[in-house]
């Protein structure tokens, strides 16, 4: 009897535990049909109720920006172009770049019924620039003498000197930007740094419903009056009802979580979990149908990164002997299964930025020579990719130049072995090869541990690439702290980073003029963490920063910036960043991918609100 | 009086060294470590080019928050600021999460990691204390031997993989539980919140559990043998003591006592947190809060949570060791 009591209690509770009192895994009081389901880029955050974006210690990607904050433009990386949303044009600067004037769009109102207007944009740089340590303080008090409406849709900032790219603080190039704050909630606010801004009031299309006080998701539901937004009147209604953003956790979890339909957007999945995910769930793919998937778009690049103030990266011949040391297809194809595009120049090889800076371009890189005269770019790179591809089975749809890139470095050994000895570095009995001193060469490659996958992934097949071509070569994973200090303090010789610009190379290149230099040992706070100290880019730099980032004579400055890093190459770059960020097609469709790329597909930049309009329902509930 | 000043006090000097000496590693450690938290927050900001900095405004702004994170002057000033603050059981700011004090992200995180851990410690504690002195006793049983097997089995899997197999098998194979957080989305507090909040728990408390049983059951089934085959115990079999009276008032009593010392502890340790229950279960806690604060070089909430683990394990410690009196006589009478 007491047995056959603890089999029903056992069977009650089970039962209960799996039936409707608790109702489905992830939306029991939602419509999933009218729900798209976001993967929260930040993970958990520990702070989940603070939405006041504008203080430094705040994470905005786990949908702050994407739903609630709303900036003046956006460059979208995809197609290049610009996203006018709370600004209706470009802004007018005047002839010395001391003033800029800007005209707001009409008709967009807050979510609590305020109107939006140049009130607000003058009031969050005044504010932030009164405010020390919020986000854009620094700028502002460095750039702005004075801002001001001159009536109630146009703003003029008064610079403090000519800044050209002053519009740039407002833009978001690359995942966010200087977001307005509402004027009628922070005027009251004496300390904005205590203050979470919960609940926040919208300027996006959607407003806060809910969100978990452990931190795992937020819930955002759209506004009724939608049309009074930039999105609504730039793209019509977002489609979903609710957006929910929610951290599932490892990569496993993610899996699950779509192969059960219930994570509509992925951020990132490694190539393993890709593939468990692409055989499991056949309504999943990335950006392309078929091999090789992933989104090769991304706004940086993979690098091998030379502290140029240790000996022997500070010489040139040394640094592209260790280019011409790589086999890149090796590379690309036993590190990386054959998906990615080779990316070997100063500029991230979007699809966009191929047409606008690599096709151009290639005339001189075929010609382009060493001192002595050697050619070494290759453009069979892409060809030979392919075929990689083809013979294990996969079909390649499309032109392999505008999958895998243009081409690459020539793989020749012995030519690199001709720029070593002229630097006096020889071989011993074994083939491995000497300094110029007699000691073995020893090379470390730091790289991340757990964290930014292919930058590891990278590291280990460089790294068989020299130790074939006679180098004693290590690598050292390293955690991300660790791995940012050792960066910013110069505390490597060669290491495994990201660090090539794209549509933001204006704002990006200016780290590299010497006036930033910081020694090694010394915390490189504006960035050149490679310690890169070059006369002719400086002269570039200072004509560069006279110029407006649109401005044709700008993009010359670039390209011949460009041509330097090639010349010099200070670090050599592999292959552009790759993102599996997996779409669920089962209860929405239409996401930007290949067939139709309309945007980048960055859930996690703000740019992902003017995504919303575009998606459509399967109908699937 | 005597018990005081010869058992009490000088067990209270040794908990105020303790925790003095822990407290001062703890502040000394991470400004040892090569970790920079400004460095951190500046690299947040470029790595995902989350604002137009250009490059004198990211120096000035490095200088603005080593001013407002307190990390401007000596070691020795940031240390005695450190404990004027914590007198008053403030950590100052998460710098990670400036400007949010580290005590409300405790406070927000703690609970839930308090109460997972503690019901699984004392269920994997009962259960594997009791199968465990019962096995051991009653060692030549053949359920006895076949518990042995299957604990010995148990134990050595890690808990990552013990996890795993369980969220595959009861939230994907069979969609029982859920996969993430603490409770479901979109309930208020009533019943259908209380029974979500136990669906969401069950999982990660099963894993502890089962892998907690295992380690409990093999040493309180190794203590049990030995004891067992005491003097004492031959003799009071011998004498024809009932074998339930000779298995809990003389053998399982002696057995647990060191027992109850390492529950104690391992209650005491959970407020550093159960990183991979948290990072497998996706379920809230404070180890993933402190994984945070360790990469980040977040120095104030690194401090405020190990503070909390130094105090938990030192009282736990004192707290058996006042205690120990009760259940060990020997301890009584020396």
């Amino acid at each position: 009897m007491k047995k056959l009591s603890l089999l029903v209690l056992f069977l009650l509770i089970l039962s209960l535990l799996g039936s409707s009192v608790t109702l489905s895994q992830v939306l029991p009081t939602l419509p999933r049909s009218e729900t798209l389901i976001v993967d929260a880029l930040h993970g958990r955050l520990a702070n989940p109720k603070d939405f006041n974006f504008w203080k430094p210690g705040v994470s905005v990607g786990n949908g702050t920006q994407q739903m609630l904050l709303d900036g003046l433009w956006y460059l979208d990386p995809q197609t290049g172009k610009t996203i006018y949303a709370l600004a209706e044009s470009d802004p007018v600067y005047s002839k010395d770049f001391t003033k800029m004037t800007v005209k707001l769009r009409k008709g967009i109102f807050w979510s609590d019924g305020k109107p939006f207007t140049a009130d607000d944009v003058v009031f969050t740089v005044e504010y932030l620039k009164k405010h020390q340590g919020m986000n854009y303080s620094a700028q502002f008090a460095k750039w702005v003498s004075k801002v001001y409406k001159t009536d109630d849709y146009t703003v003029v900032f008064e610079l403090t000197e000519s800044a050209p790219f002053f519009h740039y603080i407002f833009t978001s190039i690359v995942y966010s930007t200087c977001y307005i704050m509402p004027k009628h909630i922070f005027e009251k606010v004496e300390d904005p740094l205590k203050f979470e801004f919960n609940p926040p009031v919208s300027l996006g299309a959607y407003v806060l419903k809910n969100y978990d006080p452990a931190g795992y998701w937020w819930l955002f539901e759209r506004r009724a009056d939608w049309k009074r937004t930039s999105v609504g009147q730039l793209y019509g209604m977002p489609r979903p009802k609710y957006v929910l953003f929610i951290y599932y956790g490892p990569d496993e979890k993610k899996v699950m979580a779509q192969t059960k339909h219930e994570l509509d957007l992925i951020f990132d999945l490694t190539p393993e979990a890709w593939e468990v995910l692409r055989k499991s769930n056949p309504y999943s793919r990335v950006w392309y149908k078929d091999f090789p998937w992933a989104w090769m778009d991304d706004v940086r690049a993979r690098v091998m990164a030379f502290n140029l103030e240790k000996f022997p990266y500070n010489i040139k011949d040394v640094r592209w002997a260790l280019t011409l040391a790589t086999d890149i297809v090796d590379v690309v194809t036993s590190g990386f299964d054959g998906i990615a595009r080779t990316n070997p120049l100063f500029m991230a090889a979007t699809a966009s930025l191929m047409k606008e800076f690599y096709l151009p371009l290639e005339g001189w890189l075929k010609n382009f020579a060493l001192e002595d005269g050697y050619m070494p770019w290759d453009s069979t790179v892409p060809y030979r990719i392919a075929d990689y591809a083809k013979k294990k089975g996969y079909k390649v749809r499309g032109e392999p130049r505008e999958i895998f890139g243009i081409g690459w470095w020539k793989y020749d050994p012995t030519q690199a072995e001709k720029l070593l000895t002229k630097n006096g570095f020889k071989k011993d009995a074994r083939g491995k090869w000497l300094l110029p001193d007699g000691k073995p060469w020893r090379i470390t490659i730091t790289a991340p541990a757990g964290f930014e996958i292919h930058a590891t992934r990278l590291a280990f097949a460089v790294a068989d690439q020299w130790r074939k071509f006679g180098i004693d070569v290590n690598v050292e994973t390293v955690e991300a702290g660790p791995f940012w200090s050792k960066w910013h303090l110069g505390d490597f010789e060669v290491g495994s980073y990201w660090s090539v610009p794209a549509t933001d190379f204006y704002s990006f290149i200016q780290q590299y003029h010497s006036r930033f230099y910081k020694p090694t040992g010394e915390v490189a706070s504006a960035g050149n963490q490679i310690r890169l100290k070059n006369k002719k880019l400086d002269e570039l730099l200072d004509k560069l920063v006279a110029l407006q980032p649109e401005d044709p004579k700008a993009k010359d400055l670039v390209v011949e910036i460009i041509k330097l890093f090639v010349e010099e190459k200070p670090l050599p770059i592999f292959i552009i960043n790759l993102k599996f960020n997996a779409q669920d097609h089962y209860y929405w469709t239409k996401f930007p991918n290949a067939d139709d790329p309309y945007q980048a597909p960055v859930w996690w930049w703000g740019q992902f609100k003017f995504i919303l309009p575009h998606i459509r329902t399967t109908g699937r509930k | 009086m005597n018990l005081l000043k010869r058992y009490i006090l000088p067990r209270l000097i040794q908990y105020f060294i303790v925790i003095f000496i822990g407290i001062t590693i703890v502040f000394l450690a991470p400004r040892f470590i090569p970790l920079d938290p400004v460095i951190s927050v500046i690299n947040r900001i470029t790595a995902y080019g989350a604002q137009y900095m250009d490059p004198e405004a990211l120096e000035k702004l490095t200088e603005t928050l080593k001013e407002l994170y307190g990390l401007k002057g000596s070691i020795f000033e940031q240390y005695i600021k450190f404990w004027k603050r914590l007198f008053r059981g403030d950590f100052g700011p998460s710098l990670t999460i400036f400007p949010t004090p580290v005590i409300s992200i405790i406070k927000n995180s703690l609970p839930w990691t308090a109460g997972l851990l503690i019901i699984a410690a004392l269920l994997s504690w009962s259960i594997g204390n009791i199968l465990g002195g019962l096995a051991g006793y009653f060692s030549n049983k053949k359920w006895a031997k076949v518990l042995s097997v299957i604990a010995m089995v148990i134990y050595p899997i890690p808990y990552y993989i013990m996890a795993l197999i369980l969220i595959i098998l009861f939230a994907y194979v069979f969609p029982i539980f859920p996969i993430v957080g603490g409770y479901s989305i979109g309930i208020n507090p009533s019943f259908s919140f209380i029974f979500s909040l136990i669906k969401h728990a069950f999982l990660p408390a099963l894993a502890l559990v089962i892998v907690g049983i295992g380690w409990w059951f093999l040493s309180m089934r190794s203590l049990t043998s030995t004891i067992t085959s005491e003097d004492y115990v031959v003799y009071a079999e011998t004498m024809g003591i009932p074998k339930n009276k000779v298995l809990f008032q003389y053998v399982m009593k002696n057995s647990m006592l060191p027992q109850i010392t390492n529950l104690a502890l391992q209650i005491g340790g959970i407020f550093s947190g159960s990183l991979v229950t948290e990072y497998v279960f996706s379920y809230p806690g404070i180890g993933q809060v402190l994984y945070m604060a360790i990469n980040n070089g977040d120095f104030n909430l690194l401090m405020g949570i190990v503070t909390f683990s130094i105090l938990g394990i030192a009282t736990a410690a004192l707290l058996i060791d006042l205690l120990y009196p009760l259940f060990d006589p020997r301890v009584r009478y020396r």
